[in-house]
């Protein structure tokens, strides 16, 4: 008879606020469209995942227990870090890198909005961290979820569910996140800065020839970094050697959204309540918005800076710096909705999207940056 | 190198972070130097040759 109920009977409170949980995932995702693609399924993984027996994860068969098919799929695709760099390959074809060439030196805001990852490692550690699992708390200010789950998983893989829980709302929360630290940092007349634009078209070896080079640079500065830059950079190429179209189409949408629907359940997964329901969870959400605030003041405190040097008539409007992160192309259009309601008539799109688009390889950088040094500062 | 790798090391968990904080930012910023000089030399030479 106890077998009969025991899916009631197993039933904890901890389950329950794993339901609303997911369930409140789902609802952001559904209502208020925070990436949906992921949300959603992270949402519904994380109910799968605790419900009774969690048989998900784990069955007890013939042999004795087996793995479920999400473990199955976590040993595969996250464990291997399979999925994050197959959803890279799917962002580098997406990348269109022809606004950075034509305003090379936004690639800069790309590397200073990377402060964020840095100062929250610092913050990390204070709060009782080890380097590992502060530096996978960090990479949560990269914007950039792939990296998120490919630096936890192999650094702190028991916190890979709070990390990418925190890195893909925060993500879809730039909106609200972005503008009033934006403003705290920056005078009215700083916003209302015109940027001019030059309209010119980039050769088409350049183009062909950057993935390869990006790759090649990065794999001998920091060779942990490859498979990240690497698989990226792949994409790119597929997209802009103008000969793969039909693969180039592919990655952007067959593979993106496959990828992305297992990777979010899979996520979701890792969601148990014993693991989940901890201090750790709360300090890893509090830490993520640290974060993307010092992102975002990184990145305009040294478009401020670089304006200090510049002369008048050629300043760069700050608000730009802010779109380093890589949560593209949301921060960029933010930054120019920001500029047109100081100024009527104030196009800073495409500077914006010139440094959000290097804030995309920034951040891959800044994780490979962090995958290489941390061992190097550890005591082993 | 060593050195400054050593002073951080052995000095903490947060030194150790403030290590990887100033190494990672340097690195960042030089290997994207290094993107630049590789977008903006072509364009720089091609605008000379014209």
């Amino acid at each position: 008879m106890n077998d009969l109920f025991i899916g009631f009977t197993s039933l904890t409170w901890q389950m329950g606020v794993m339901y609303i949980i997911g369930g409140v995932l789902i609802w952001l995702a559904i209502t208020k469209e925070y990436e949906p693609m992921l949300l959603l399924p992270i949402g519904f993984g994380a109910i799968l995942v605790n419900l009774p027996l969690s048989t998900v994860w784990a069955v007890t068969g013939a042999h004795g227990a087996e793995p479920g098919f999400l473990q199955v799929l976590f040993e595969m695709g996250i464990k291997t870090e399979l999925f994050p760099l197959l959803i890279f390959v799917a962002v580098g074809a997406m990348i269109d890198f022809g606004p950075l060439f034509k305003n090379p030196y936004m690639i800069f805001f790309g590397a200073a909005a990377q402060f964020g990852i840095f100062a929250t490692m610092i913050a990390a550690t204070f709060l009782g961290f080890d380097l590992k699992e502060a530096a996978s708390i960090g990479i949560i200010g990269a914007a950039d979820g792939p990296t998120s789950i490919f630096v936890s998983s192999l650094f702190a893989p028991r916190l890979l569910g709070p990390i990418s829980v925190a890195a893909y709302s925060y993500m879809s929360l730039v909106p609200l996140i972005q503008p009033p630290v934006i403003r705290a940092l920056t005078t009215k007349a700083e916003r209302r800065t015109r940027m001019v634009y030059h309209e010119s078209n980039s050769p088409k070896w350049l183009k062909v020839l950057f993935p390869i080079a990006v790759t090649m640079i990065s794999g001998i500065v920091a060779p942990i970094s490859v498979p990240l830059i690497g698989s990226l950079m792949f994409g790119n190429l597929i997209r802009e050697s103008g000969v793969l179209e039909r693969l180039s189409k592919t990655a952007q949408n067959e593979l993106a959204y496959l990828v992305t629907l297992l990777l979010g359940i899979t996520i979701g997964s890792s969601m148990k309540a014993e693991a989940f329901l901890t201090l750790d969870t709360l300090m890893i959400m509090g830490l993520g918005l640290v974060a993307f605030v010092f992102d975002t003041a990184g990145g305009v405190m040294f478009a401020k800076l670089v304006n200090l040097f510049l002369p008048k008539g050629k300043k760069i409007n700050p608000m730009i710096g802010a779109c380093g992160i890589s949560a593209f192309p949301m921060s960029g259009r933010i930054v120019q909705k920001m500029a047109a309601e100081e100024e009527k008539g104030n196009i800073i799109l495409m500077h914006a999207i010139g440094s959000n688009v290097s804030g995309q390889l920034g951040s891959v950088i800044a994780g490979g940056m962090v995958l290489a040094l941390v061992p190097l500062f550890m005591i082993l | 190198m060593q050195n400054f790798i050593d002073t951080f090391k052995y000095s903490g968990i947060s030194m150790q972070a403030l290590g990887v904080t100033i190494g990672g930012l340097v690195g960042v910023f030089a290997t994207l130097g290094v993107f630049f000089l590789l977008i903006w030399l072509p364009g720089k030479l091609g605008k000379r040759k014209d």
